[in-house]
């Protein structure tokens, strides 16, 4: 009885977080510290209740909670929490509530902050709507709004030109990622209409229950593209994969992410590392079924996000910046996500169970990582790590919290035993399920990435940290540790990466199988990886003990090669990290992918195609308007010579019109 | 008592009218031309008037009556017009007054 109690508070999960930002957004630039305390309130609230439905799934995964509001005759809001979204769920308020604490003393010397408040209290709620919508509309809906906080957030010091640059491309970036989802999405509810025969009031064919239950209909459904027949299903997922490329970070539309950092450090935390860009990756896991009957889509995920751990890899060895480190490594980690959900092709189920856990996991240290830069940044005042060094002298609460996250994010763990950090406990099932997909198909591809982004990853991670906290200072700066509302929220977060992973391992992955079998929607993966043509292999455990141990090796080889570059200075580094240096110079500009976006791109293809397009409208629509215009006037000309002035010619007019109208309506009623 | 026959009326009211009609259409002269739409005034009046007969009630020649004030009116206001005409050219010549043409 409890827990239908609880089921019927579902609601208040957005809502609250909702309310929040409206009395915030209003009053709360007359409440102490920005009125920071309401959505606090608010999303402690939302956590409670989120929390006690996961530990009543957890008990029962069977018995998910679904409520569903008519919205039009066809369309419905609704409220589905299954074991995927209770998970992000709990998780989502759980950082949110600890980075609004954190921010109520990060934040507390700006003048802005209660629109900060505001701002992120309306996010957690676009965000909590986006993990709960039952039906695909809503969720493009609380997508959208989830982009339109961001878009304020990077841009929340709008003085700042370089912060409203960042916004308005993190805006049009992700923009080319939601036009090519709601594309999927008019090509999905298109072809519904085409299997379901049309709408019929009160079924809600948007709802995930109904798409996934018409999935072998719409794969059936055919377009040939040059020759090749492509199943229409391929399309729709390819479109929602477009849409995750966006949101979480993707290459190539990820040029975004490294310049958002220009909003505050705890918006970096909550939207830009923990939250916002895996709604992308909790897109494809929603979808999943979808993903797994659609041939060929499930590798093109596979091959992007593997292609992006590594290809960010790389971007966040030479940044400068400490925060730029921190965004190319959320980066690399979603291409992590993206290549265990594309890794079901060989995996099945199991590929959502490792990448969802991989994106909890990452949430927790992602944020304690940011938390613990913006504490560096608070105190010290500069985000250089040049101009750093030795600051675990200083503030040693955060240099311990933040070591902890490296450890964790490099994924430092024994193999074979449940003794590891969280990163160490989700990645490696990542990489093991592509090594079980290279020696199933012998495409070694996508284990080849993982492992050299899981090099990369240390190198860059332990890079930042001795050139953090270790050495001599290498400018003058007065740090202090922060006070304790910011270093508390740390620690917990601390504790987090370091045992989560292995405390919920084995019953993270169950929880998470079953997803797609309870009383919403009940499906069989297999037949449905049949559908899409892909070979589900059976679970891994009998790999050579090389590849168990070698993600490890990496992580450890990346550890010491840091220590020797940068704590020890055994190299110069002179001539390495210089301009002169073509590797580095490429690497530095981000493969010139801003340039070739902007300059190329945007002024040359783009702007070059409107101006061309701009002169042949001037000639084809200009030459219809003043020829319209020509003709109005020559008409004209000939008809005002009616207007003689003389009034008997009017009357007659008047009198001729009169009669012909008599004569007519005699006719009229003649026929009648 | 033999009345005369509502036809008559008809008939001869729609000879004034097409007289009224016919003189509008070929006169030059503002006068003549007031003259004529007050004949075409009365044939309708003498319509009303008429049919009031015929259906034995009174509203036919209540609309008369005011008719008839109607017509005053239009008069007053039309020779008052022409007179201020006749004072700028000489002549009241409706054909000459198109300065409001295109």
């Amino acid at each position: 009885m409890v827990k239908t109690a609880l089921e019927e508070f579902a609601f208040l999960i957005p809502l609250l977080p909702a309310l929040a930002f409206a009395i915030t957004f209003f009053f709360g630039r007359k409440m102490p510290s920005g009125g920071a305390i309401v959505p606090i309130l608010a999303i402690a609230a939302s956590f409670v209740i989120s929390f006690m439905i996961t530990l009543g799934l957890l008990a029962n995964p069977e018995e998910v909670v679904n409520q569903s509001y008519s919205w039009f005759a066809v369309l419905n809001i609704g409220i589905l929490i299954d074991p995927l979204a209770a998970v992000m769920l709990s998780m989502v308020s759980f950082v949110s509530l600890l980075i609004h604490i954190y921010a109520v003393s990060y934040m507390s010397h700006d003048p802005g902050r209660a629109r900060y408040f505001a701002e992120t209290a309306l996010f957690t709620a676009a965000m909590l709507s986006l993990i709960l919508s039952d039906n695909i509309l809503q969720l493009f809906v609380s997508w959208e709004l989830v982009g339109l906080c961001s878009y304020l957030l990077i841009g929340f010091w709008f003085e700042k030109p370089s912060a409203a640059a960042a916004a308005k491309k993190a805006f049009l970036t992700t923009r080319i990622g939601d036009v090519m989802f709601l594309t999927g999405i008019i090509v999905l509810t298109s072809d519904l209409l085409k299997v379901a025969g049309g709408f019929q009031e009160g079924v809600y064919l948007l709802r995930f229950d109904e798409i996934f239950s018409y999935i072998p209909q719409l794969s059936a459904l055919q377009l040939n593209v040059f020759g090749f027949e492509i199943s229409h299903l391929t399309i729709i997922t390819l479109l929602f994969f477009g849409g995750a490329v966006g949101k979480s970070g993707q290459f190539p539309l990820h040029v975004w992410l490294p310049d958002a950092m220009e909003g505050p450090t705890t918006v970096s935390a909550l939207i830009h590392a923990a939250t916002m860009v895996t709604a992308g990756v909790y897109l494809v896991a929603r979808t999943f079924p979808m993903f797994i009957a659609a041939p060929d889509s499930l590798m093109v995920v596979a091959y992007f996000g593997g292609f992006t751990a590594l290809f960010a890899g790389t971007m966040g060895i030479v940044m400068n910046d400490l925060k730029r480190v921190l965004a190319f490594s959320t980066i690399s980690q979603l291409g992590y996500m993206m290549l265990g959900l594309g890794l079901g092709t060989a995996i099945g189920l199991e590929a959502v169970g490792i990448s969802l856990f991989h994106l909890i996991n990452h949430a927790f240290f992602k944020a304690l990582l940011f938390l613990c830069a913006g504490s560096v940044i608070h105190a010290v005042g500069t985000q250089d790590m040049r101009e750093l060094g030795g600051v675990g002298k200083v503030m040693p609460i955060t240099a311990a919290t933040m070591t902890i996250a490296a450890l964790a994010l490099a994924g430092f763990g024994i193999p074979g035993t449940s003794i590891g950090t969280s990163g160490f406990m989700s990645k490696d099932p990542i990489i093991e399920a592509a090594y079980l997909f290279g020696e199933h198909s012998s495409n070694w591809i996508p284990y080849i990435f993982s492992i050299a982004a899981a090099l990369l990853t240390s190198i860059y991670i332990f890079r930042l940290i001795f050139m953090t906290f270790t050495g001599k200072p290498r400018s003058n700066y007065h740090g202090h540790e922060s006070p304790a509302i910011m270093t508390i929220p740390l620690s917990i977060l601390a504790l987090f990466a370091l045992v989560f992973g292995a405390f919920t391992r084995t019953g993270f992955m169950n929880f998470l199988e079953e997803t797609f079998a309870n009383s919403f929607v009940n499906l069989d993966i297999g037949n449905l990886a049949g559908i899409g043509r892909n070979e589900l292999v059976e679970a891994g455990g009998h790999e050579p003990l090389i590849v168990l141990w070698l993600p490890l090796i990496v992580a450890l080889a990346g550890l010491a090669i840091a220590f020797v570059i940068y704590y020890l200075r055994a190299v110069k580094l002179g001539a390495l990290a210089s301009m002169k240096n073509p590797v580095y110079r490429l690497l530095y500009n981000r493969y010139y992918q801003h340039q070739i976006y902007t300059e190329f791109f945007s002024i040359g293809v783009v702007y070059g195609v409107i101006a061309f397009l701009t002169q042949v409208v001037d000639v084809i629509v200009d030459s219809i308007v003043e020829g319209i215009g020509i003709i109005t006037v020559g008409v004209g000309e000939e008809l005002r010579k009616i207007q003689t002035g003389v009034v008997q010619t009017y009357a007659t007019a008047v009198i001729a019109g009169v009669s012909l109208l008599i004569i007519l309506i005699k006719l009229i009623m003649e026929v009648l | 008592m033999t009345a005369i026959p509502l036809t008559f009326y008809l008939g001869l009211a729609a000879l004034l009218f097409s007289i009224g009609l016919y003189g509008i259409m070929t006169h030059k002269s503002g006068i003549r031309m007031i003259m004529c739409i007050e004949l075409m005034l009365n044939s309708a009046n003498l319509n009303l008037v008429a049919f009031s007969s015929y259906t034995d009630t009174l509203h036919g020649q209540v609309f008369a009556i005011f008719s008839i004030a109607l017509a005053a009116a239009e008069a007053a206001v039309g020779f008052a017009i022409f007179m201020a005409i006749y004072r700028m050219h000489d002549k009241i010549n409706l054909d000459e007054l198109n300065i409001l043409r295109w």
